[in-house]
């Protein structure tokens, strides 16, 4: 089973702005679909579900035409979405019941995700004597974190086997950020196929195999992220000594991205710059401190490559 | 249009119904139908009831008679029981002053008023003067003037000394007609003469009410729709719902359950208030009889059968389809609740023209009788869900030309359910500025449905 968009293009009118993208899931897991606002990533996610057409391209998921409205198929959109004024229980069987859940089943997953996101008292508020709720149960009264959660019930009610998550964690306090974490990382023990788009780079480093870097609707970089990573090598070296070394870091030509009163965060060509300086540390006995080389994080990987596409510009 | 398109549309159609019978809106405003349909025939009899209290609906008690005319053997005990108008009603020959007996008739305590026959220039005066007080009514007046003058047009007959036969040809009726040169007689030898289609003014009135009514009721379920949709829209529940169904089926689901939910109320309406005239007639009062009979036209109770009734809801069915379709569409250009009105404008003027057409073929129809114009009404799509069902009730749709208007409704239907798949996709998650009509055909014209 695996998800395939191949040579995928939409315009509007002459506005190309999904342009011939191509990405492959091949196995379970998380898939980050990464751009700038405008990227074309919410077009994709919305091209993959079935809603828009597109100019030219595939969709396919086991080789045959991606179908979302007959496929186990979850969205959690960027924009949450609720009725404001129906109760929630009221929508969140209509969720279900558009996903073909039956209605006990739908009751029972209900029960089991309200209690599991700590929204039961909104869901299934307490009656008074009279018969009345006790707490509103309808989502315009509602927090925006906990009408995410009433949100990521409905996109998880049909226990789908693909889930888009769209922006997931913004706007959602730590103790919900992590609650969350906890759900999407059992979703993926479950060996389900996620995608997931955000701005949160270290939540995308955090959860995602594989991504693809968007701009303006065009692929700047896609793969495997700790092959990417690879690719770029260990560049990036902090180092802490207990003098001043600005005067070796000069000589040798290295770029010093960042410097604080203790630290130095160094741009180093390749690895043998970095053990260059560090011999010569030693040599001038120079105590050094810290000495840290790694790879670039994905943050840094973003805004280098959507950084030179408008620079070139 | 592919059925694909529209599979799903039971769950929305569920769902759209239950939240809209369960809403505040709907339970207020079905109470409230439903108290005026059970109240309406009560008050009216209650109303006629207190008119006609006391013996009639004249409730003068004596009349001043003061003739000064030749006619003299004026028959007022014809007058002075009529039933259900006059009870025990005196005339009182008068040989006293007039400026005498008005000023009694402003201190008496008792309804009564002066008539002074007279004549002027070859006309008789029936006039009639009451008191101050304002206990005798104008409506009253007007009705004794009425009963008053068709005995003295009596007594005038007798007085002139004309028989029966001679008042017969006096009496006859002159009509005109029309006929064309070499038309003027069938192969069956009959006369061809142009008949009188035109209708009345209680007719009119009536075709004007049903006109009004059902744009009331098409713009309140058309508007209904639209809301949900641009609502919809502007809170995103719009993509947690296409991920499960097609948009056409969101419009599908949504124009049927607000149909139904449009009948339910108006059935509702119709058989309480038939429940509430027939208890209200039994039981209330036996005087005035059947209150619908005693103000509708006869004609229009006579057809007011089961086929008619069946057919004036199908009719009234397809047109809020077509309206509703047609406010869903300018519905979804818009992306917010504050655009909806300016993207209503379509609907709008759609609906009004549709109306305005029925409401002037209906005054042409009073005036003219059948005519080319009332046809163009019954059978064009945007005027023939309001006019059709009153024409119908009143007998002047014939069954072809009922057939020719379903038939051409439901394929403006069609051609709008066309319309609306190709360019509803795009439009329903629009966002941004609100698309223009001329943006809409252009998107039908590029749209490449299915190649998803």
């Amino acid at each position: 089973m695996a998800l395939s968009v191949q040579n995928l293009t939409k315009k509007y009118g002459e506005k190309v702005v999904v342009d011939n993208l191509s990405f492959e899931m091949n196995k379970p897991g998380v898939f980050a679909l990464l751009g700038t606002n405008g990227a074309g990533k919410t077009t994709t996610i919305r091209i993959i579900l079935g809603m828009l057409s597109y100019n030219s391209g595939k969709v396919l998921w086991d080789g045959k035409p991606f179908d979302a409205i007959n496929m186990s198929v979850g969205y959690l959109a960027e924009e949450r979405g609720l009725y404001p004024k129906y109760s929630l229980l009221d929508q969140l069987l209509y969720f279900a019941k558009l996903r073909n859940v039956p209605k006990k089943e739908a009751i029972k997953r209900i029960k089991y995700w309200s209690e599991r996101l700590l929204v039961e008292e909104y869901v299934f508020p307490p009656k008074t004597r009279r018969g009345r709720n006790t707490k509103s149960n309808r989502a315009e009264q509602l927090s925006k974190g906990n009408q995410q959660k009433i949100q990521l019930m409905a996109a998880l009610l049909a226990d789908p086997q693909f889930l888009i998550l769209d922006e997931p964690l913004s706007g959602l306090d730590p103790v919900n950020t992590d609650l969350f974490k906890q759900i999407i990382r059992e979703e993926i023990a479950k060996e389900k196929y996620l995608i997931m788009s955000s701005h949160q780079m270290p939540t995308i480093e955090e959860f995602c195999s594989d991504i693809v870097i968007l701009d303006r609707g065009k692929t700047v970089l896609q793969g495997n992220l700790n092959e990417i990573k690879k690719d770029y090598g260990r560049v990036n070296l902090f180092i802490k000594a207990d003098k001043d070394i600005n005067e070796h870091i000069s000589q040798l030509g290295i770029k010093i991205q960042n410097k604080t009163p203790s630290e130095y965060h160094l741009k180093v060509q390749n690895e043998e710059q970095a053990m260059a300086l560090l011999s010569k540390l030693i040599e001038e006995k120079i105590p050094v401190v810290k000495f840290e080389l790694r790879e670039p994080s994905l943050h840094e990987i973003f805004v280098e490559k959507v950084g030179n596409v408008h620079e070139d510009e | 249009m592919k059925m694909s398109n529209i599979s799903g549309w039971k769950d929305v159609f569920n769902f759209t119904l239950v939240q809209t019978l369960k809403s505040k809106a709907f339970i207020i405003g079905y109470i409230i139908f439903v108290i005026f349909s059970l109240l309406i025939f009560p008050v009216m009899n209650y109303v006629l009831d207190k008119d006609t209290e006391d013996g009639g609906l004249i409730k003068i008690k004596s009349v001043h008679v003061f003739n000064e005319t030749e006619i003299k053997n004026i028959d007022f005990d014809k007058i002075s029981n009529l039933e259900n108008v006059v009870n025990d009603l005196k005339f009182i020959p008068e040989d006293r002053n007039y400026e005498d007996v008005l000023e009694e008739i402003e201190t008496e305590k008792e309804p009564s008023v002066a008539l002074k026959i007279s004549k002027d220039e070859g006309t008789y005066i029936l006039h009639f003067t009451k008191s101050t007080g304002g206990i005798v009514k104008n409506a009253e007046l007007e009705l004794l003037g009425n009963a008053v003058k068709e005995s003295f047009e009596r007594a005038i007959i007798d007085y002139a000394d004309i028989s029966d036969a001679q008042l017969k040809v006096v009496k006859s009726q002159v009509t005109s007609r029309i006929s064309t040169v070499g038309k003027e007689i069938d192969s069956e030898g009959n006369e061809i003469v142009v008949e009188d289609t035109s209708i009345s003014y209680n007719d009119y009135w009536f075709l004007y009410g049903v006109i009004f009514a059902l744009l009331m009721i098409t713009i309140m379920a058309s508007s209904k729709i639209a809301t949900s949709i641009v609502m919809e829209k502007s809170s995103k529940v719009i993509e947690q719902l296409l991920i499960s169904v097609k948009p056409l089926a969101i419009v599908v689901g949504k124009t049927l359950a607000t149909l139904v939910a449009v009948l339910i109320q108006f059935i509702s309406i119709i058989v309480l208030a038939f429940v509430s005239n027939k208890i209200t007639s039994n039981a209330m009062s036996q005087q005035n009889g059947n209150v619908i009979e005693n103000y509708i036209n006869p004609e229009i109770v006579n057809n007011l059968g089961v086929d008619n009734i069946l057919i004036c809801l199908i009719i009234m069915a397809l047109g809020i389809i077509f309206y509703s379709t047609l406010a869903a569409l300018a519905g979804s250009t818009a992306s917010r609740v504050e655009e909806m009105g300016e993207s209503l404008s379509l609907f709008t003027i759609a609906s009004l023209i549709g109306a305005y057409i029925g409401m002037g073929a209906a005054g042409s129809l009073m005036g003219m009788g059948d005519n080319p114009f009332v046809y163009f009404a019954l059978i064009f799509p945007l005027s023939s869900p309001f006019i059709l069902p009153g024409a119908v009730l009143l007998g002047k749709s014939s069954i072809l030309i009922t057939i020719i208007s379903v038939i051409l409704l439901i394929i403006s239907i069609i051609l709008l359910f066309n319309f609306t798949a190709k360019v509803y996709e795009t439009l329903i998650l629009h966002t941004g500025n609100r698309i223009k009509i001329k943006e809409l055909f252009k998107m039908a014209k590029n749209s490449k449905e299915g190649q998803i």
